[in-house]
Formats: structure tokens, sequence, C-alpha cells
């Protein structure tokens, strides 16, 4: 007995050392992914989302692996949200009905599938059915039909907005997908797609590459070899690996970014955040007193200081929002003339504190207010513990509102819990996003519109604060029923206008959309001066930026 | 026997109580998964496609007591269903493509811990007041209390990327297929090294103290000091006089250890980007993944109750008193 354990022991260490010489052994033949320059070099980056992947290239799927719906699977339009045009993709062209009831896309011909057949009017059909039966939407579609290479949408109702809906929407093959017996539960991990890079190559858990669609419509655009995706677990040992000059394009948060990435080698090394997603805002449940009074709304607005909290919480990476509430993304829909009429998004301590004396909120003999009926003005503001930096956007407002005497307390349990709050109602006020969409329809239908206000207790997914005004509704309805460019911006300046002066909720700061890029193996990344596409890896966008990129070749 | 099955019986209704808990804890959190994935966007999902995946989803809406009984079904038939945050992949996919990696990194890891520390124990527990002694405890235990995260982070940052001497992240390298040539496995030891080590450095004292510690008692006991005065050599004394009587709770913590090592080791994957079980079970309690996080508990559960087991089988052959009483 005692002979045999020892042995145990001894096999043990044996092993042991034998594992060791396995890796002395191991260490010479390690190498940096860099490899040479030859060409062949793939295009490297991150997801520091995703721990491991499994192979699902399922379009469909919330899901699916990175690149699916940006290398794989491709749009009948490319619209690019930092300078507003659309680029023809899959369609050559499109007009809407005069109406507003339905849009008509001519495809591109030769265009093929990765497996070499071509691609028809019937695809996209098909690919708008399938749509529809697996995750719903459309609402407004009555039906899509084929006419040679023209596919005609037909709408039950006018809805102008739709246009870009339908542009953006992937297209599947019908041959490969009509014979899928169970659409929302495939893998579909052998993908076919019209896109640049769609054969799937060494799909490990940790990483995968997808090289040369062999049939592309563009074959002159493919002048890389491919893509690698890494996976990772966490921003920071991604942003080890970008630092470290081993991803080419990557667009995880990198706090600090010009000294920790650039400054190591500003010569071949770029950020640029352009502010064009979704704006951020301070929701203020207006079913609950006093936030139902506009004065109250303005007031908590006049007191903030936007520019603390973009430059410190948001590291100087965005600015303060103005009173039009729309992003970056809107430039071109923003009113000079709303923007120069109000003055509720400007820091004005001592107006704030006018404006909530007149509204009926007295400051007592300490300073804090109490509301009409007496009990103090005080309220929660929830954020998830999890978002380090709207914390620290929520830590200054609180600060902020202090001094006009109104006490808010920041509350930050896990953002299930805190999205659970906003979306029955229960919630007192919150840092909150809002929709984005290539108009500003969406937007202000998500913080206005009477359509997306439900009664407390039911569960929303927009409207957290719950308003909506009659008259929000009606130019919203006047919006999508316009098919005419002009009539559309009168229709939103006018929106705009209203929403200046409702004040439906606190807007503070577009969100920045980040990447950063790294020139040493790969040229072409879009930037501030050449901005056809943001550098963000996961947007429909990351098509144009595959197209234009071209490898170093060292000589 | 009878003691056998006595345990047998325990392990049962240990068994049904953590398989409950494991079906009820998950629905005590607020929210629901698709809320989740909407916080997590931060915008970048619309109002529309909340729906649309309630609809894809099917989340399970039936009352909790038929949950219940369809959950118990599941586990006797393997059918863990189909993983919520990494919808359609089923859940014993995902369980599988992770577990070997974990298995690997923490029972190397273990197993280095293990013999390194009890072997230092050992010796240190023999020559009490040596340099061994004196000086080796205070340091394993001052680098033990380090923070993980931040002793991992400095290896890879000292080793990875300064020095250049291992890979900084993953299994195996990028681009690599698995197959069994030396290559591969040279490679995969490799990038074994930094994480295994840093796991091996904070526990490793761990093992060592308990071990000099039931040590210290054991050879202050009459029967070795009957050995020595029969004039046995003292190497036989300490292994197989001393140490084999104090390594009776070094196989209890042991096997305790072995269950656990299947529950992943969550900031060495992080910090290591090592795929493991670890990550995925924060990933999925993150992302509310009903079906996804009661698969890694019940992995956890089953692994952790076997482990128990055999060790309580091993402790009946290796301690004659746990037979009589």
């Amino acid at each position: 007995m005692a002979h045999r354990r020892f042995n145990t022991k001894a096999r043990v260490l044996a092993a042991l050392a034998v594992a060791g010489g396995l890796a002395l052994a191991g260490c010479s033949g390690a190498t940096t992914g860099s490899g040479d320059l030859d060409g062949t070099q793939l295009l490297t980056i991150p997801r520091e989302d995703k721990a491991t992947f499994s192979a699902n290239f399922n379009p469909f799927s919330p899901n699916s692996m990175p690149m699916t719906q940006q290398a794989i699977y491709e749009p009948m339009f490319v619209f690019n949200p930092t300078d507003g045009t659309t680029t023809p993709w899959l369609a050559t062209d499109w007009a809407s009905s005069e109406d507003g009831m339905g849009v008509t896309f001519t495809l591109r011909d030769s265009v093929q599938w990765s497996d070499g057949d071509p691609m028809t009017a019937e695809d996209v059909v098909f690919s708008f059915e399938l749509q529809k039966e697996l995750l719903g939407g459309f609402e407004y579609l009555e039906n899509v039909t084929a006419d040679g290479a023209k596919v005609v949408f037909t709408y039950n109702t006018a809805f102008s907005p739709g246009l870009f809906e339908i542009g953006q929407q992937i297209i599947i093959p019908k041959h490969i997908w009509a014979d899928i017996a169970d659409p929302a539960n495939e893998t579909n991990s052998e993908p076919v797609g019209t896109g640049p890079y769609t054969e799937v190559t060494n799909f490990q858990t940790q990483s995968y590459s997808l090289l040369r669609n062999p049939h592309y419509w563009q074959p002159d655009k493919q002048k890389i070899e491919g893509i690698l995706m890494l996976a990772f677990a966490g921003n920071d040992p991604a942003n080890l690996a970008t630092t470290n000059g081993e991803t080419d394009w990557a667009d995880q948060f990198i706090p600090n970014v010009q000294n920790a990435f650039v400054a190591k080698d500003s010569e071949h090394r770029g950020y640029w955040f352009p502010s064009v997603d979704a704006m951020i805002n301070l929701q203020l449940n207006t079913t609950k007193a006093p936030f139902d009074d506009v004065a109250v709304r303005k007031a908590i607005s006049m007191a903030i200081d936007r520019e603390e909290v973009t430059s410190v919480a948001m590291q100087g990476y965005t600015h303060p929002a103005d009173c039009t509430g729309l992003s970056d993304a809107y430039g071109t829909w923003r009113s000079a003339d709303v923007v120069a009429s109000c003055d509720w998004t400007t820091l004005d301590v001592k107006g704030a504190n006018a404006l909530l004396d007149d509204a009926g909120y007295p400051q007592g003999a300490d300073g804090t207010r109490t509301l009409p009926d007496g009990s103090p003005f005080a309220f929660d503001i929830s954020v998830g513990s999890a978002s380090s930096d709207w914390l620290s956007v929520a830590n200054i407002i609180s600060q902020n509102l202090a001094e006009i005497g109104v006490t808010a307390t920041v509350n930050s349990p896990d953002w299930s819990a805190v999205v659970a709050g906003y979306e029955d109602g229960s919630f007192d006020s919150g840092i909150v996003w809002s929709n984005n969409a290539p108009t500003p329809y969406q937007y202000y239908r998500g913080v206005m519109s009477t359509a997306t206000v439900l009664p407390v207790g039911e569960q929303a997914f927009q409207n957290y604060h719950r308003f909506g005004l009659p008259a929000a509704d009606d130019l919203l309805a006047q919006f999508a029923a316009s098919g005419d460019d002009a009539e559309q911006v009168t229709v939103m300046n006018e929106l705009q206008a209203v929403y200046a002066e409702n004040a439906p909720l606190v807007p503070l700061f577009p969100g920045p959309r980040w990447g950063v890029y790294n020139t040493t193996r790969f040229t072409g990344f879009p930037s501030e001066d050449n901005p056809y596409a943001p550098l963000s890896t996961r947007s429909t966008t990351a098509v144009l930026v595959l197209t234009t990129l071209e490898p170093v070749v060292s000589k | 026997m009878r003691f056998v099955l006595r345990r047998l019986g325990f392990y049962l209704v240990a068994f049904w109580v953590s398989v409950t808990l494991n079906f009820l804890l998950p629905r005590v959190m607020p929210g629901d998964p698709i809320s989740r994935m909407m916080s997590q966007s931060q915008g970048r999902m619309t109002p529309e496609q909340v729906v649309q995946m309630q609809a894809l989803f099917g989340l399970d809406n039936r009352p909790i007591l038929q949950q219940y009984i369809g959950y118990w079904h599941s586990l006797f038939t393997g059918e863990m269903g189909v993983s919520i945050s990494r919808f359609p992949t089923p859940v014993s996919e995902v369980i599988a493509s992770q577990i070997g990696w974990t298995i690997l990194l923490g029972s190397t890891a273990l197993l280095i811990a293990v013999v390194i520390g009890n072997l230092l124990g050992i010796l240190a527990a023999w020559r009490r007041g040596g340099v061994l002694d004196s000086a080796l405890p205070p340091i394993l235990v001052f680098i033990g209390s380090f923070p993980y995260f931040w002793l991992a982070m400095g290896a890879l940052d000292v080793f990875g990327v300064v020095l250049g001497w291992f890979p900084l992240r993953h299994a195996f390298s990028a681009g690599a297929t698995p197959s069994l040539s030396p290559e591969f496995i040279g490679d995969v030891a490799m990038h074994l090294v930094l994480p295994a080590m840093t796991i091996v450095v904070v526990s490793v004292g761990g093992w060592m103290l308990a071990m000099r510690n039931t040590m210290i008692t054991t050879t202050s006991e009459d029967y070795i000091v009957m050995a020595e005065a029969k004039g046995l050599k003292a190497n036989r004394i300490m292994f197989r006089y001393a140490a084999r009587n104090a390594t009776l709770p070094a196989v209890t913590n042991f096997g305790m250890a072995i269950g656990f090592v299947v529950g992943g080791a969550l900031l060495t994957e992080v910090v290591f980007a090592y795929p493991g079980v670890g990550f995925q079970l924060l990933s999925a309690v993150t992302a509310l993944d009903y079906p996804l996080m009661q698969g890694i508990f019940l992995t956890i559960t089953g692994a952790v109750l076997v482990a128990n087991f055999i060790v309580d089988m091993v402790y009946v052959r290796l301690d004659p008193r746990v037979r009589a009483s």
C-alpha cells in the first residue's frame, strides 16, 4: 500500500517534468502573431464581448458571430451616419412612391452568391418573408413582389422612414434557406452570402477566419486576404492585444486612448470617436410628481453642468447636447433656429433656481426645496452598476442638483434591476439611451409620441419616462406620410420646436461610437478627414471599410 | 456497505437540494434575458427588435411548477435546452466546447499546487524552524493574499509583453488547428504556463500551511518517536510514518478542489482570454441565460458531489477509524 502511494506521487512528478519539458520546448517555437507582410496577412479584429465563439452564422440570430451581417451578408444599401450618405449596394437605385405608400428597388445584376448562384429579386422577397416570419416587424409592409430585376414594396400605411429599414435589411439566398426546416434554430455554420468575405475557415472557440468570397461582385475591392476574429473575455485583455499592436482594427472602449494606444506609435495609430450613437438622456418619470411639470424638467436640465459631464465622466470623447436632443448623426436635420431659441440645455443655476421658485417649489432655510404638498424634493437616479462612466455622469448630476436644493441620490444596483424599473415605470429617473435610426423620426417617436406611452406596470421597451403629446403625434404622422424631402424638413423643424418647448426628457450628450486603427499592416481606414464610414466593426458600414482597406506589403 | 449506502442516500438528498436551488435562484433575479440584451446594447437595439426576440426565443411562460417538472425531465434526458445568450446553440454544446480547456487548466494547476505545496509542507514541518519553515510560509501567504487579478495582469505584462517568453492569450495560437502533433501539444503547453502558474503561486501557500500544520501534530506522536528510537532512516519516517498520516486532511481538501475545477477559473480566463466555463457562467448570469446557467450549475454540482463521494470512499480505505464508526 505504502509503495503504491509513493509510486503514484513519483508518477505525477514524472508527468510534471514532461509537461515542463514540453513547455520549455515550446518556448523556442513561440512567435508573435504579426508574421511577414507579404499581402496575405489577415485583418485582425478583437471582440471583447464574446469570451468564446460558437459557430452560429444565422443572420436572424441576435447572437450570430461577428461579421455575419458585415462581411457575409449584405443589404441593398449602406447608410453612413457620420456624413449622412447612402451608398447603393445590392440595389443600384430606388424610388419612393409619391404618396409615401411604397418603394421600388432596382437590383444590381451580376451579383452572385458565394456558391456561384445568381442573386435575384426572388431572394429579396424571400428575405423579407423569412424576416417577418422569424422576427416579425415591418408591420407597414403590405406585400413584397418581384418584377424582373425590380422589387416592389407596398405599404398598408404611408411610412417614409420604412425606406431605411427596408434598404438596410440583410438579404439571404432563397435556394439555401427555403430548404431549412427550422430557420430560427439553424446555426448556418457554412454560410452562403453575397459579401466580400464569406468563407469561414479554421473555426475555433477562440478565433476564426473569414476568407474571400470567390464569386464577389466587386472582385477589385477584395484587396485584403481575409479577416481574423479573436475572442476576449472583457475589455482589459482585448485592450492589451490592441495596445500591443496585435490587432489592426478594434472598437472596444479604450480608456485614455491617446496615451494608452496612440502615443505608442503615433505614426500608424489613430482613433476617431464621432458622436453618432444614440442620445444619452436623463429620463424623468413623468407619471410621478413633480416630473410632470415642464418647469421642473427644464430647471433640472439647466442645473446640469454638461461640460463637466462630458469632459470628466465621458473623458472628453463627446460634447453637450442641445435642446433639439439630436445626436451628430442628424446634423443635416438640426434646426439652427430652434437651437438659438431655447436655453434650457445651457448651464444656468440662477435661472434654474428662479424657475423652480416661480413654479412653486420653495427653498427652505436649509437650502433644500420642497414640493407644493410639503414633501422634500428628492428622487433617485438609477444606473446599472456595471457602467462606470454613466455612474460618474449620475454622480456629477447629483452634485449639480444639490446646488438648486434638489436631492438626487444615485442608486446603482445591477442593470437587470435598473431596467426592470424602467420597463414597468416604477423608477424615478435614470441615465438612459434612446432610439437611433437613420432619421430622427424614431428618436422623437420614442420620447414624445402617445403611441409609445404604456401605462405604469406594463412592460415598455421605449419611452420609459412615459411622455406623450398629441401635437407630436400629428407631426410624426405627417413626417411618415410625406415622400417629399422639403416637406419632411419643415415637419422635422416643427418637431424640434415641440421638443424644445416641452422638454420631454433631459438630453445629456450624444453617444460616441468607438473605433481605433493601426496602419502598420493595413491602410485606408476611415477618419475624421475621410469619414466614409464610422470606425465601428459592428455596424453595417463595416463592409465599406472591408472593401476599402489595402494590405501593406513590405519590399 | 451500510456506510456506503448511507452516504449515497445523503448525496441524493444533497443533489435534490442543490438542483432545486439551481432552478429557483435564477428565477428570483429581477428582469428577463431580453431586457438584459437591451440594456447591454445601450441603444443599439430597437424596441421593435425586443418584441422580435421574444417571439424568436419563445420564452418559457408556463407556471413555475410545470417548469420545475420539465426541468427534472430535461435533467434525466440530458436535454438541457438552447442557450439564450448564444441562441440557437444548445447548452450541452456550449459547455462541451469549453469544459476540456477548463479541466486541463484547472487540473494542471491543482496537481502542481498540491504536489509542491504538500512536499514543501512536509519538508518545512520536518525541519521545523529551518530556513524553509521560517521564510517560505510568510512569503507564500503574502503572495497568496495579492489580488489575483493584479498578480495575473502583472505576470502577463512581465513575462508576456516585456520579456515575450509566453503567449499573451488563448489556449493555443490563433490559426493553429487542434491535433495530436508534438507542435500543437507544445503550443498548448506554452499557452498553459502563465495561467496555470499564476493559479499555483496564489494557491500553493494554502496547501503548504495545511500540510505543515497537520505534519507538526503527527511528528509529535509517540509512534514517530518509536520509529526514531528504532533507528529508521529519516526519509522513511518522514514520508511513510508522518506524512502518510498527515495526508488525510489534504485528501479531503483535494477532493473538494477537484470538484470545483469544473467551475472554471473565472479571473484566469478573463486575464488570459483562456476559454473556459468560468467566464461562460458569469456571462450567463449577467445575461440571465437560464438554460445555460442551469446547465453549468448542474455540471458543477454534479462534479462536486461525485468528487466528494469518491473522497468519502477513499477515506474508508485510508482511515480504518471511519469504517469502524
